[in-house]
């Protein structure tokens, strides 16, 4: 009796074991073992031979890491507004009853679940190349196209573009909530006279910014530990200006073996997304709407 | 309550960040994967290239004395691992087969794939002791991985099964390191001109010979068939390398010697001037619009498959590549070092790629009996052919042109490769932190054409990393 009740009471923790196994083996393991390695001069060919701060000095006064790390927020602070904004809006317009709504949603959702493929970047190089479709849809207009894969001033651009157009999954989420919002405030908003953006801006948005703020969080974790699209379209470049902090951290890792500066850059990037999550949890207060027992 | 909620929220997003240093972002996308048995591949490797493996049991590989050639194996399964093209692969595939009919008692597993990806994939599994038994290698990376011989068998060692009687010792010797024979060289390349010789009669003008007539076929090929059209295209390891022809044939020394750069700052800038003066007078397209041609490769571009870009600095053993990517109608030819572009014969030849097996290898003289059967006896050369080059083995070589199973092409250009360069190479030229995309070579070059660097940085830039290389 005692033992079933032991087995009874213990019987979940066998259903998470093998998710408790892979978060110990391959992500609290690594995590620990990244922050040793970090105050290391760790080579992968060559071990450790002494300890050492220089790592983080080096992060703050190497230029070409400085640089990874403005472009990583520059690309930051571009899509993860632009794919809010154009996940919202998507999803604000797939809400309504309209024909064929299926298809679309379909439609809009099936480029986030394209990723980082070899096929995204083939489409996106024939779409941005010097003589691709945009430049020659540009032509027919008679405005000479820039260069917009080879320009350091463009470059940035075309991966931040793929970024905002694969917002599916906000999109989704925001549809969710969207169909949350009980219908009857609309239709008092609109006896008292209430156009659709004043519903939208008074109604919608407040009764959605939890998800909001949802979606606000992963997409900053998202876009700062972004690799998939310079990766796979610019390789970094040109000159750098697309080389994100992850993928000099790739690079400091898996082509110069660098581990120690690897991890110590893979920390840096981690305090950063963790000041800014603080920052995002600390303003909720006075912009978040949660309709439980105690309101905001 | 609230509060709680508001921790368990925090908590969460701490995990979710958590994998910024732990594993990164696996949100989307897909990182090269190398493939095993039925996989494909596209071919994007570079001329220069390989890997080798590692294997568990240990107490049968080092310290075992020679093996002897009695014809008696032991059954067991092998592990191979290579990078290639389609055509690599097939033929390789097809060599594994025809041995294991010979041997059925040994059993091999291929994993295979496009360079892409490849070498950082092998590096992880050299570092971790992971890698397959035998492994195409890359020259450079017995150097890199097993400076110390601690990562690939002294093949000495297996030399009764393996006939390495059959190489050059000069060959053999650069595949020595800390004393060991780590790998045996399949094959040696250098670098040559190629030209498209149908581009070069639209413009009315002959395929250059001298630097003289490369330099006048840039300004040509931009009054006579338009800005778009060069001569000559070179990215930025292929600016890197024929800056190093260039200055060995002006001064006379080898780029590297005793592993000291031979070259003075004011020398250096005389290379990136030289460089430069190709992009200025037309002969080379820059950078920036290489780049913007948005291809993967120069292979894949669809400027040199049309005879926009009429000229390439390749390795000999690239030829067939290049040559198959043109459109119908083009002409494919090898050029000529240009003799005017300094005193002395400058360029130099190296081994192209080995295999190696691995220190951890469990049988290791049937890996060499693999081995011998893929590169020196007739039965799997001829089925291997000039896959990987041409064969730096006598007999392979031998049987090869019997059978005319060379493709003339590249027998074309290894001839006048190796009748013509002169200097040797360090392994540490081709170092990750100077070659890869990311590394010194490419910034320099870059910086050069995109301007951010005058040639007196580009300069101090290229010798500090250079040095900073060869200290390693």
């Amino acid at each position: 009796m005692g033992k079933n009740k032991f087995l009874k009471r213990n019987v979940g923790f066998l259903f998470i074991l093998p998710w408790l196994i892979g978060f110990l083996v391959f992500k609290l393991y690594p995590f620990a073992a990244s922050l040793y390695y970090s105050f290391t001069d760790y080579q992968l060919f060559e071990g450790i031979t002494k300890y050492t701060m220089e790592n983080y000095v080096d992060i703050f006064t190497t230029p070409k890491i400085v640089k990874a790390l403005k472009v990583t927020f520059q690309y930051s602070f571009m899509t993860v507004p632009l794919k809010l904004v154009a996940a919202l809006f998507i999803a604000y317009i797939l809400n309504f009853k309209i024909k064929g709504v299926n298809f679309f949603r379909t439609a809009y959702y099936i480029p986030s679940i394209l990723g980082g493929s070899v096929a995204i970047a083939v489409l996106w190089k024939a779409i941005f190349k010097d003589d691709g479709l945009l430049n020659t849809l540009l032509g027919f207009f008679g405005v000479n196209g820039p260069s917009w894969l080879s320009d350091p001033s463009y470059a940035l651009f075309v991966i931040c573009l793929l970024r905002v157009w694969q917002f599916g999954s906000a999109m989704v989420i925001f549809l969710a909530a969207l169909k949350g919002v009980p219908e009857e405030l609309y239709e008092a908003a609109s006896i008292e006279g209430a156009g659709k953006w004043k519903q939208f801006f008074s109604i919608t948005v407040p009764l959605i910014t939890p998800i909001i703020f949802y979606n606000l969080v992963t997409q900053i974790c998202q876009a700062f530990q972004e690799f998939n699209g310079p990766y796979i379209i610019t390789q970094g470049g040109p000159r750098n200006s697309t080389t994100l902090i992850s993928l000099l951290i790739y690079n400091s890792a898996f082509k110069n073996y660098e581990m120690g500066m690897a991890s110590a850059m893979a920390w840096v990037l981690f305090i950063i997304l963790m000041v800014f999550t603080v920052i995002a949890f600390l303003s909720q207060k006075y912009w978040v709407y949660y309709s439980d027992e105690e309101g905001r | 309550m609230k509060k709680n909620q508001k921790f368990i929220a925090l908590g969460l997003v701490a995990a979710m960040a958590m994998s910024t240093v732990a594993c990164g972002n696996q949100s989307s996308g897909e990182t090269p994967q190398p493939e095993t048995e039925t996989q494909t591949q596209t071919p994007a490797e570079p001329a220069a290239d390989t890997q080798a493996e590692a294997e568990p049991a240990p107490e049968e590989s080092a310290a075992e004395p020679a093996a002897e050639s009695d014809g008696s194996y032991e059954n067991c399964t092998l592990t191979i691992s290579w990078w290639g093209g389609d055509s690599r692969h097939e033929a390789t595939l097809a060599a594994i087969d025809a041995f294991k009919e010979k041997y059925p008692g040994i059993e091999v597993e291929a994993t295979y794939g496009a360079w892409s990806g490849w070498e950082d994939s092998m590096a992880t599994m050299f570092a971790t002791q992971t890698a397959p038994d035998i492994n195409q290698v890359n020259w450079n990376w017995l150097e890199a991985y097993s400076a110390d011989g601690s990562a690939f068998l002294d093949l000495n060692q297996v030399s009764d099964v393996l006939d390495l009687s059959q190489y050059d010792q000069g060959a053999l010797d650069q595949c020595v390191v800390a004393g060991e024979l780590q790998a045996i060289p399949v094959s040696m390349t250098g670098r040559i001109f190629y030209w498209n010789k149908t581009t070069f009669d639209k413009a009315g003008i002959g395929t250059p010979t001298t630097l003289e007539e490369l330099m006048a076929a840039g300004e040509t090929f931009k009054t006579v068939l338009g800005d778009e059209y060069y001569p000559l295209t070179l990215g930025e390891y292929d600016r890197m390398i024929l800056m190093v022809y260039y200055l060995e044939s002006v001064y006379g020394k080898a780029w590297v010697e005793n592993g000291e750069l031979q070259y003075t700052s004011e020398e250096v800038q005389a290379g990136l001037e030289f460089i430069q003066s190709l992009e200025d007078a037309h002969v080379i397209p820059s950078i920036q619009t290489i780049t913007g041609d948005g291809a993967e490769s120069l292979d894949k571009n669809p400027k040199w498959m049309n005879g926009t870009y009429a000229g390439i600095f390749e390795w000999d053993s690239s030829a067939s590549k290049f040559n198959a990517a043109l459109e119908e109608g083009q002409e494919f030819i090898v050029g000529d070092y240009l003799p005017d572009m300094g005193d002395y014969q400058g360029g130099f030849s190296k081994v192209s790629l080995g295999f190696a097996i691995s220190e951890t290898c469990a049988h290791p003289k049937e890996a060499a009996m693999l081995l011998n059967f893929l590169l020196n006896e007739d039965e799997g050369t001829t089925i291997m052919a000039s896959e990987r080059g041409i064969p730096l083995s006598t007999a392979a070589l031998a049987n090869c042109q019997a059978q005319g199973l060379l493709n003339e092409t590249v027998a074309e250009a290894n001839g006048k490769v190796l009748a013509w360069v002169d200097y040797p190479l360090d392994s540490q030229f081709e170092a990750a932190a100077l070659k890869s995309s990311d590394g010194v070579y490419y910034d320099v070059m870059a910086g050069l054409s995109y301007q951010d660097y005058s040639i007196e940085e580009a300069a101090e830039v290229l010798i500090d990393g250079v040095n900073e290389a060869l200290s390693k």
